[in-house]
């Protein structure tokens, strides 16, 4: 049966489902590839930041999570000692909806992204 | 009897939503410095309240709140975000606070749940 854009499917589909690992291996993959052995400069972080968010969002999309929303969250931060602490609560549908997360960091800078899977009916 | 409303009519207000993260933020964190045997409440504590707040407002949303809490170092951090989603429902908003001793960043994701 083909899952047409007009139907509601209430529940994705096994193969469909937001697989946290898989997610975390991505994004762990994009970090690695645009963050290793880059130093903090202020100048280029904005836009870094904004790529880095970008991208992860666009190789997620083409992971085929059919009928899922996708919000990416980045923070990059400089390492000099300072406490950090990130927290998030969600109110959502435990059974479709779920969220990775991964942390990079060299001795110049961090970086948390956050993904959260959101399903649509 | 109660009447299920479809989607036109109700939208995520970001300014109302700041408004909420706002208040939440001072009501925590307005009068303390930084303290690391604390940071980890302060951050669940703006998160479940923002969170609780905005669901009790009875809008047909998802909602996601994170909550990034810095001390003040002279060390920068900056935050980015995108989202795949339908820009006429969903919305966000993002609201940074300091004081003298810490940062306090809160983004807020409404996904509508209704088409």
């Amino acid at each position: 049966m083909d899952a047409g854009a007009n139907t509601y499917l209430i529940r994705p589909n096994y193969k469909d489902k937001f697989k946290a690992g898989a997610v975390r291996e991505c994004v762990r993959e994009i970090l690695r590839e645009q963050l290793y052995g880059v130093q903090y400069n202020p100048d280029e972080v904005p836009t870094l930041t904004t790529s880095l968010a970008d991208s992860i969002k666009n190789k997620l999309r083409d992971m085929g999570f059919d009928r899922y929303k996708l919000i990416v969250q980045v923070v990059v931060g400089e390492q000099r000692g300072e406490g950090v602490k990130m927290a998030a609560r969600c109110f959502w549908d435990a059974d479709t909806d779920s969220y990775a997360q991964e942390i990079f960091m060299n001795d110049s800078l961090f970086c948390v992204a956050a993904v959260f899977g959101v399903y649509y009916y | 009897m109660e009447e299920y409303h479809s989607g036109d009519e109700v939208s995520f207000s970001p300014d109302d939503a700041s408004n909420v993260v706002k208040e939440c933020i001072e009501g925590i964190v307005g009068g303390v410095d930084y303290s690391q045997n604390k940071v980890n409440q302060w951050t669940a504590s703006i998160v479940e309240h923002t969170l609780t707040q905005l669901v009790k407002q009875g809008k047909p949303f998802k909602y996601i709140v994170n909550c990034a809490v810095m001390q003040k170092s002279g060390a920068g951090l900056h935050t980015a975000n995108s989202c795949y989603w339908d820009t006429t429902t969903d919305g966000s908003c993002t609201v940074r606070w300091e004081n003298r001793t810490m940062y306090c960043v809160v983004s807020v994701f409404a996904v509508a749940i209704a088409l």
